[in-house]
């Protein structure tokens, strides 16, 4: 993987020689790390006339767990008034970042939101998901609609502080949207109330933020990284652990390998179902939105059963 | 299938074989093994551990390909990948002065960067990477019928280019002495090492397969007295190791293919100091 992203940024290299950047000018240019900040960003800071939005990752990218900077995202940056990152060990290649652009403003959306541990810190990994102390974070906190609220408050507190011009429409924009994730926290709360207690097996901590939220229980993770075979006793375990519970659904995410959610699936019985942790899209201003009623149709729909 | 799955509750009553995808794991490995201990032998004699290590990676271009061209089974666009792949090497390789490993190096790297360069577009690298460690685990009654019809098939190729190849690989101008056309039966080799080794390397991984293929058959060469005991010997030691790697990796909660590679690597090492100089 990591061979695999070198030759690709010495690709990259080359192209970004060939290709001049584009002019600049006195624009304000948000640029943020992955896909939700995108979308939070883009609503923040919609409609207002000078600042764009720029993400920088390319919109594919799922979690930026294996994630490599690009020299196409080292030209973003270049031209960046601002960066905004989740945070929490979700953005690995920050510390060059800082070391490259020392002055550049970043916005911390999950500041002050206390996460969870993450089920990686039991493993050794050479990658991690750390804060200061070396601590292992669960960083997809976006996946719970009321810390997606604190994180856009807090995209607009870091807009409105770097570019105060516009202030007015910062506030009014950060509003108008927490309020319809509000009524969509409400909305998912209704459909899934009467499954409170229901116990799911996932393959990637991104929805344990969601479970807690709406009462759903967690009850086995096999966290299976791209690139990582799960371990026999593990597979077996979890088998063993779905017939006990009686577990109909298992809950996969597109961006990772489904080999081992079907062959469990195979095992047991079991249904798969396919969650968006709303990492990729269309970009538009309702994705996250849409995304998460379309989660929470597919967690009803298979707890339905 | 259920005939041979009850077979092995009666004749296998461990607590790993609960479950089915230990059954179609062990069965894969059944399937799997023999082939490679028996392909092994060759590519071991004919100085070819490097060039299988090649047609391993080019599985990643040939997926690549089967994704740009929209078509719905990888499978097939990476068999036939490897098989042109294969073809291609051999054929450079006897038209170029250059040495085979420089030629097979140059090969093995154009094709997983191009792998690479077009899988990892948009960054989707991750949604393929399994095929790089591959997961035995997950095998289907229906790969199993696969690897079955690439067993035989295999097996019996194998069987009418055995003494061809042999008399190839001991003595060249021998074998023309007796009408043998020597690269016509390297070419047919060739084409098999990737047939099986592309119908494999979902179970196997790139990162894998060709230690399955070279270590058993070092090993076995290691401690076998003739041609015949030498593949004898390489398929015991193949499929010896990949049942005790499946079991351990059960019980030490490891990854099962990475599990098998070791007790290959172990069964190399313990036989080296019976090699006979």
């Amino acid at each position: 993987m990591k061979k695999g992203c070198f030759l690709i940024t010495a690709l990259l290299v080359l192209l970004a020689v060939c290709c001049p950047c584009a002019a600049q000018d006195d624009d304000m240019v948000i640029v943020t790390s992955f896909y939700p900040m995108y979308v939070f960003a883009r609503n923040v800071a919609n409609g207002i006339p000078g600042v764009t939005v720029v993400n920088m990752a390319d919109q594919n990218v799922g979690c930026l767990h294996d994630y490599q900077l690009q020299t196409r995202d080292m030209v973003t940056l270049e031209t960046a008034d601002v960066l905004i990152v989740n945070g929490g060990g979700m953005e690995q290649f920050m510390d060059k970042i800082a070391q490259s652009y020392g002055e550049l403003t970043v916005i911390t959306a999950g500041e002050g939101i206390d996460m969870l541990e993450s089920a990686h810190s039991g493993h050794e990994h050479d990658h991690d998901h750390s804060d200061e102390e070396g601590c292992l974070l669960n960083a997809h906190v976006w996946l719970d609609p009321a810390l997606a609220q604190q994180e856009i408050r807090s995209i607009a507190d870091g807009l409105i502080k770097a570019d105060p011009e516009h202030a007015d429409a910062y506030e009014a924009n950060a509003c108008a949207y927490m309020e319809r994730i509000a009524a969509l926290d409400g909305e998912i709360r209704t459909l899934l109330a009467p499954y409170a207690g229901e116990k799911i097996i996932t393959f990637h901590e991104a929805f344990t933020y969601f479970a807690n939220a709406y009462g759903l229980e967690v009850a086995g993770l096999i966290e299976h990284d791209s690139g990582e075979e799960p371990g026999t006793r593990d597979l077996a375990n979890t088998c063993d652990l779905v017939r006990e519970l009686g577990i109909g659904a298992l809950f996969v995410e597109p961006q990772y390998p489904q080999k081992a959610a079907s062959t469990i699936a195979r095992e047991t019985g079991a249904s798969v179902y396919q969650l968006d942790p709303v990492v990729s899209g269309d970009g538009e201003m309702d994705s996250y939105e849409r995304a998460m009623r379309e989660n929470a149709r597919v967690f009803a729909e298979a707890f339905g059963k | 299938m259920s005939v041979i799955y009850g077979i092995m509750d009666v004749m296998l009553p461990f607590e790993f074989m609960r479950y089915m995808f230990m059954k179609n794991a062990l069965l894969a490995i059944l399937l799997v093994t023999p082939l490679f201990g028996m392909l092994g032998t060759m590519a071991v004699d004919n100085k070819m551990a490097f060039f299988s290590d090649a047609l391993g990676h080019s599985a990643l271009t040939g997926i690549a390909l089967g994704v740009v061209l929209g078509m719905p089974n990888q499978m097939a666009a990476m068999l036939i990948f490897g098989i042109l792949w294969a073809i291609l090497i051999t054929f450079v390789r006897h038209h170029s002065k250059m040495s085979a490993d420089t030629i097979i190096s140059v090969f093995s790297s154009t094709s997983i960067a191009l792998g690479l360069v077009i899988l990892s577009r948009g960054g989707a690298f991750a949604k393929y990477s399994s095929v790089l460690v591959g997961d035995v685990l997950s095998v289907t009654q229906e790969d199993l019928l696969a690897l079955l019809v690439t067993l035989i098939v295999t097996a019996a190729c194998w069987l009418l280019l055995f003494n061809p190849l042999m008399i190839t690989s001991v003595n060249a101008s021998l074998a023309r002495s007796r009408g043998i056309h020597a690269r016509l039966t390297e070419y047919a080799f060739t084409v098999l090492v990737a047939v099986s080794v592309m119908m494999s390397i979902r179970w196997v991984g790139v990162m894998l397969i060709n230690s399955l293929l070279i270590l058993p058959a070092a090993a076995s060469r290691n401690v076998a007295r003739n041609a015949a005991g030498y593949m004898r010997l390489s398929v015991l030691i193949s499929l010896v190791c990949g049942i005790t790697g499946l079991v351990l990796s059960y019980y030490l909660n490891t990854s099962a293919g990475a599990a098998i590679v070791l007790v290959c690597a172990a069964a190399y090492f313990v036989t080296l100091p019976f090699r006979r100089k």
